[in-house]
């Protein structure tokens, strides 16, 4: 079943064109993420979704129903604003006994369910106070107790960790995805942050200039990703993208990288559509990981370490390719002291290739 | 060696240029006005009649205050006054401000004509609504023009209901100053918690009733304290606009205190209304300043 489509959505604020035709399409119980730079779009898609916006043209459905002009309290959704957006003159209680009281429900039905809501947020305590009297992250456990109150088809979440420290924000973040879990309900879920858009979706929606740039599951979009904007975003460290040239050598066509000793030729054999470049730019794109040091033997690119960082499970190595910074994750035993040089292999199996003028992948 | 002395010459200086620079204020406040509200207090216990004079009277000028009908239908009056203005101004500036909260077109020029009335004194108000409820002249005379001659807008020449025009006049001049209160107010209330409460499946006048305006509770206090301060000293606007009458119909203490301190030649019983209103403004700002000034010694 369809939990929620949007098709050909567009806005118009005045003269500009905020989203320019999205389409999304997720099943039942999904968690979606709309993930993008700041002042994409995604809170606007967002009240659009909510009915809090208007789409200038296109169409909204939830649960297969058209609701593109039913009003926001009439779309069986619940949303978590990036303020909390808490009513400051109500106490906990009030706040999530606000919803339901204008819905009707019996007093004694709202109690049973606060009780409900303060027992899986474990907030039983904090039901007395003003929003004033909470810290920050209790004040966002109310803002979804208040969401969860209410039992919606559709969770709507706009940036709802970003006002929190880094600590509380990976504690709710895994909050999140149980409770996604328990309850099954679907969610969209926007934040500017890739880690939380990797760690909590099943669909990840990546947006720029309000155009969806890929949508896909996160795996996918982190190993294809469908242009240089989208490898760029997610992934951090971000992927590592080297200028180079197609050329061919032995009657094999690739590429030639320049560390500090003499090139390194890696072949791109077998890769389609590669013929017709001979000898225009390419990038390539590798992420930090799928950069490794070489065996004592093999052949490899030979690079000076410019600067290690140290993160524990594995280092950074800083380095230069073909003149740009080129950054490998390998194993802190493998590094060497900085300034010496370092050998690294390329893993040629995960290796992208774009085109640095449309910038979209080869 | 010369650090120390430098850092005390400074020290001097910044201790007593604020204080120095204070004292003309200070000296002025505590003669012009402490100074005299003593002498008004001491006058109301004299037999002050044209002129001062110092001769003990006891309670006998309250007494005769309290006996004349002209005080309290005074009172009477500014209670009528300050309901209406107070309760009046707080209504429509309120709506206004809502109104205008709903990012319509044209907000700033619509804002500047509500706020303008403000600007005016009570004098050009009063006078101009003299002239707008004459019925010679205003609008009844305007209403005869067209035809309509049964129309009948006589407020101001009858006592019965000319208070209500000085109510009407004061309502046009500060309803777009608590206009521009709450607008100032509602704009610092974050669009997400409307938007919150829209989903909640609230109407439009229950969020504003019931969350945005609790949560503007310190601009609702200090604009009470504005109205109801401006409706205790109302003077200008009746001596403009009714000059208190018919008669002494449309009186104000304020009014009162005038007549008889400088034009009856009743100074004493002037001086004894003019504590009656002290006390009265007292007992609204005091408690206000006493919580004011607890808050900021908590905090
Ligand atoms: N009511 C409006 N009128 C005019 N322009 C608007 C309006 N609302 C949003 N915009 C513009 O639309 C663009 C997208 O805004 P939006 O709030 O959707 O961004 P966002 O992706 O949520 O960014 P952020 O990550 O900073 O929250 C911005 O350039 C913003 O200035
Ligand atoms: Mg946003």
């Amino acid at each position: 079943m369809g939990a929620l489509a949007i098709k050909n959505v567009t806005k118009t604020f005045g003269d500009t064109q905020i989203l320019k035709g999205i389409n999304i399409d997720i099943e039942s119980g999904e968690f979606l993420i709309l993930v993008g730079p700041s002042g994409c779009g995604k809170s606007t898609l967002m009240n659009i979704i909510a009915g809090l916006e208007s789409p200038t043209t296109g169409e909204v459905c939830i649960a297969d129903r058209a609701v593109t002009n039913v009003a926001p309290k009439d779309r069986d959704i619940a949303m978590v604003f990036q303020s909390y957006a808490l009513y400051p003159t109500m106490t906990v209680r009030q706040n999530i006994a606000f919803g339901l009281e204008t819905r009707g429900i019996a007093k004694a039905e709202q109690n049973e369910i606060i009780a409900r809501v303060a027992k899986m947020l474990q907030m039983d305590h904090l039901l007395e106070r003003k929003p004033a009297a909470l810290s920050g992250g209790q004040r966002q456990r109310v803002a979804m107790g208040r969401a969860l109150a209410r039992n919606p088809k559709l969770f709507l979440f706009d940036e709802p960790l970003s006002n929190l420290d880094a600590k509380l924000r990976v504690e709710m973040r895994v909050e999140i995805k149980q409770l996604h879990q328990r309850l099954k309900t679907t969610i969209v879920y926007v934040t500017h942050d890739q880690i939380e858009a990797m760690t909590l979706g099943d669909k990840i929606a990546v947006m720029k200039d309000g155009v969806i740039q890929q949508f896909g599951r996160p795996q996918d979009i982190y190993e294809n990703p469908a242009n240089l904007f989208v490898a760029s975003f997610i992934g951090s460290p971000s992927m590592n993208f080297i200028p180079c040239h197609l050329i061919e050598h032995d009657g094999e066509l690739g590429v030639s990288l320049q560390g500090m000793a003499s090139p390194y030729f890696i072949s791109l054999a077998g890769r389609p559509n590669l013929r017709a470049r001979l000898g225009e730019k390419i990038t390539l794109g590798i992420r930090p990981e799928q950069l490794d040091v070489a065996e004592a033997q093999s052949s490899a690119l030979e690079c000076k370490v410019k600067i290690t960082e140290p993160t524990g499970p594995d280092t950074m190595v800083y380095t230069e390719v073909n003149g740009v910074e080129v950054i490998a994750r390998v194993h802190p035993r493998l590094v060497p002291p900085t300034g010496q040089s370092i050998k690294l292999v390329l893993d040629m199996k995960k290796v992208v290739l774009f085109d640095p003028v449309t910038e979209s992948r080869i | 060696m010369t650090m120390p002395v430098r850092t005390a010459q400074y020290g001097f200086a910044e201790r007593w240029l604020p204080r120095l620079v204070l004292a003309p204020s200070f000296v002025l406040t505590l003669v012009f006005l402490y100074g005299f509200i003593v002498w008004n207090g001491y006058l109301s216990f004299t037999t002050s009649r044209m002129l001062p004079n110092y001769e003990w009277a006891g309670l006998a000028q309250y007494i005769t205050l309290f006996d004349n009908e002209r005080w309290w239908v005074a009172v009477r009056n500014l209670v009528i006054f300050a309901v209406l203005f107070i309760g009046g101004a707080m209504g429509i500036g309120v709506v206004l401000a809502i109104l205008l909260d709903q990012k319509i077109r044209f907000e700033g020029a619509i804002r500047t004509i509500y706020l303008y009335p403000m600007a005016l004194s009570f004098i050009v108000t009063g006078t101009a609504w003299k002239w707008i409820l004459n019925p010679g002249l205003g609008i009844e005379k305007l209403m005869h023009d067209w035809g309509f001659t049964q129309f009948t807008f006589d407020w101001l020449v009858n006592s019965e209901m000319s208070i209500y025009t000085v109510v009407l006049a004061g309502l046009w001049q500060s309803s777009g100053f608590v206009m521009a209160l709450f607008l100032a107010g509602l704009r610092g209330v974050d669009d997400s918690i409307i938007k919150a409460a829209q989903i909640d499946g609230a109407s439009l006048p229950r969020i504003y009733w019931k969350i945005v305006l609790p949560a503007l509770r310190p601009v609702v206090f200090s604009t009470l304290m504005v109205l109801s301060h401006i409706a205790i000293k109302s003077f200008d606007l009746i001596m403009a606009l009714t000059g208190g009458g018919p008669g002494y119909s449309s009186d104000l203490p304020a009014t009162f205190m005038y007549s008889m301190a400088f034009t009856r030649g009743q100074m004493g019983v002037g001086a004894a209304s003019a504590m009656m209103m002290l006390m009265a403004v007292a007992a609204i700002v005091v408690p206000y300043l006493y919580s004011e000034l607890r808050k900021d010694g908590n905090g």
